[in-house]
């Protein structure tokens, strides 16, 4: 049996990689995809004040340090029994909602932009954002630039700081915004919605105009019928900061809606021998493998979980977008994962739409930001939607605060069947006998994962930054046959 | 000339976080020109880039890996001379290099530092949770600050591989 490894380095998870096992003659025999542990982060989190936790959880990864600052944040909150003023909650989900314009764009035109808009097999020094600068024009570079600098500004004026927020205290936050910053916001935030409706008809020429990326969206090589998951509001419309989760079947029927405090009734973890990392799947429908369908538990949750598993948007523009989305992929729910792509973009849109609706709020600008704990802490749960999947934090202490148990079940991890599923799927389909694997088929196996938009956690940059990508092909016996290096 | 000395790393991770400390023991205990500013990050590409906006000179610190030197040994060098390590597969599933990132910043007119330097600390214990340094890590904190205040001082080393700016 001969061994394709795909071995991107990564940091606070470790290693991620695709082990791809060949028979004797050269045909896909079977996939592993690993994502190595947490490295002791819950553990590392015991015995501390618990409303030191969001912080410190701000450095598990560099990506979305503001979905661990505000699931822990409604953690504690649960902990100490404290329901912040509504004030309190609309900055929190204010600061969310710039953080989501950031990250959304940054995967959009970082991430998937070098595969649809340089296209999977272009040469490997132009498949990254300065190709997708130089084929799309300049000045796609600067709105860039621009979305994250507004998102970091409201970051910083609400969180205290640019990246790593620091406000959210148990029963709201440290500060308010003053009416000054609120009209700065409220700019910010309506040049985001056209920043958002660009990058939709960006998608929409360049990616829906184009039919050979169409059927590679439609085909059946990126296509899993799994259940979906996501936060909705009280009007089963998408929610990235609040409301409960709700899970859908395959075929779109909604099998309930948990609040936070209820997830060990609806999740439980499945453990394999090859991977430190546990998969999570559905307790009510029960683990049956890595395989698809009613029967399977296995689930996903990123944005187009969230689109699936919600009964629409919240704000107009994005329920038209949503709408045409589902008209567009033949109805409701739409399995095809690499329209992620694009349920990430309609997601954008609505983060700006809301982000305004935040900001005009008479109530924004209230002194009313915190409510003072009074019980004593014991136990709670904080679900956000982190923006590659639900992320949950679970903290428990003794009577002074100080932390006893800690459990998060961050976005990737949610999906890491599905990602096993997919990745085996896409390696399948394309690694066959006789056929020499090249970089661009890589690249295509890649894909299968990069639209789950996962998070290896990246907080740090130990010197020389990344390490270049290594596919060792292995022999029956383990010995190294090829090594193929990317800029070794 | 407006100068940024970044402390780079994420300081719950071990050695990793030695760029932090330095930065920290240059606020400290060093009366800077005041046209030098230090700040701690735990960003890389394309955000790193964008907090370098502005300068003239910047000095990054952080730890290294490169299992060629003793741990603890401080070495200078330019950015240029480190390999882009961002082509095509997801080396980062959520960026790009900061070497792209400083590409794009320049071609979209940002104002960006000619040349970033590098103090790099060989490190080892950078994956494992902890907030304190090992010793011979830590060891390097007055070293590595020591570097910096020359470069300060007389300016940008013509030959950073000198061996005269490798301290071990």
């Amino acid at each position: 049996m001969q061994r394709i490894s795909i071995d991107p380095i990564t940091r606070l998870e470790g290693h991620g990689k695709i082990d791809i096992f060949l028979d004797d003659e050269g045909n896909f025999a079977n996939s592993y995809f690993q994502i190595p542990e947490l490295r002791g982060f819950e553990r590392f989190c015991v015995g501390r004040q618990v409303e030191e936790v969001p912080i410190l959880t701000n450095r598990i990864c560099g990506v979305c340090p503001e979905a661990h600052h505000m699931a822990g944040a409604k953690a504690v909150d649960a902990v100490y029994h404290v329901d912040p003023p509504r004030t309190a909650k609309m900055l929190r989900e204010l600061l969310y909602m710039a953080f989501y314009c950031t990250d959304h764009t940054t995967h959009f035109y970082a991430l998937a932009g070098p595969d649809f808009i340089i296209g999977p097999d272009a040469p490997v020094a132009e498949r990254n954002i300065l190709g997708v600068i130089h084929k799309v024009g300049l000045e796609i570079g600067g709105k860039v630039i621009q979305m994250r600098k507004y998102g970091h500004t409201v970051i910083e004026m609400i969180g205290g700081r640019k990246v790593h927020p620091c406000t959210s205290i148990p029963g709201g936050l440290t500060k308010g915004i003053t009416k000054e910053q609120r009209e700065e916001i409220e700019k910010m935030g309506r040049w985001a919605i056209e920043f958002a409706q660009f990058s939709l008809q960006v998608f929409n020429d360049i990616v829906l105009g184009n039919k050979g990326y169409v059927d590679l969206i439609l085909g059946d090589i990126y296509t899993h019928h799994t259940h979906y998951i996501g936060l909705v509001d009280d009007n089963n419309k998408v929610n990235f900061y609040d409301g409960k989760v709700s899970v859908v079947d395959p075929e779109g029927k909604r099998l309930g809606k948990y609040a936070p405090n209820e997830y060990t009734e609806w999740i439980a973890e499945h453990v394999e021998p090859w991977t430190y990392l546990k998969f999570p799947y559905l307790k009510k429908v029960g683990w049956k493998g890595f395989i698809d369908g009613k029967e399977s538990g296995v689930y996903m949750a990123t944005p187009l979980s969230r689109l699936n598993a919600a009964d629409g948007m919240a704000t107009p523009l994005a329920q038209a977008e949503y709408e045409k989305f589902y008209s567009t992929l033949g109805g409701k729910p739409v399995h095809q994962r690499l329209a992620i792509h694009w349920a990430r973009l309609i997601e954008l849109l609505y983060a700006a739409e809301r982000w305004v609706e935040l900001a005009t709020d008479p109530e924004i600008t209230s002194d009313n930001f915190r409510t003072l704990p009074t019980e004593k802490p014991t136990e709670g749960v904080g679900i956000v939607e982190a923006p590659r999947g639900t992320l949950t934090h679970h903290y428990t202490t003794d009577e002074r605060g100080v932390t006893t148990k800690v459990n998060l079940i961050v976005g990737t991890t949610n999906n890491y069947a599905a990602l096993q599923m997919s990745t085996k799927k896409a390696a399948q389909n394309l690694i066959k006998k006789g056929t020499p694997v090249t970089e661009g088929m890589l690249n295509m196996v890649e894909m299968a994962f990069r639209a789950y938009d996962p998070c290896f956690g990246c907080a740090t940059h130990s010197l020389p930054g990344q390490m270049p990508l290594e596919v060792s092909i292995h022999d029956v016996n383990g010995k190294i046959i090829n090594v193929l290096k990317q800029n070794c | 000339m407006r100068t940024l000395i970044v402390g780079l790393g994420n300081p719950i991770l071990g050695d990793d976080g030695v760029g932090w400390r330095i930065a920290q023991s240059l606020q400290e205990n060093v009366a800077l020109p005041p046209d030098v500013e230090v700040i701690c990050l735990a960003l890389g590409g394309i955000s790193l880039m964008e907090a370098l906006v502005g300068y003239e000179r910047v000095i990054l610190v952080d730890s290294i890996t490169t299992h060629r030197a003793p741990n603890g040994t401080v070495t200078l060098h330019k950015l240029a001379e480190f390999e882009n390590p961002a082509y095509g597969h997801m080396s980062s599933a959520h960026d790009t290099s900061l070497q792209n990132a400083l590409k794009i910043g320049r071609e979209l007119g940002a104002q960006l530092p000619e040349e970033i330097m590098v103090v790099a600390i060989e490190a080892e214990k950078v994956y494992d949770f902890s907030e304190e340094l090992t010793p011979t890590v830590a060891a390097a904190i007055p070293k590595s600050v020591e570097m910096i205040q020359k470069i300060l001082s007389t300016g940008n080393p013509s030959n950073p591989h000198d061996t005269d700016h490798a301290y071990n």
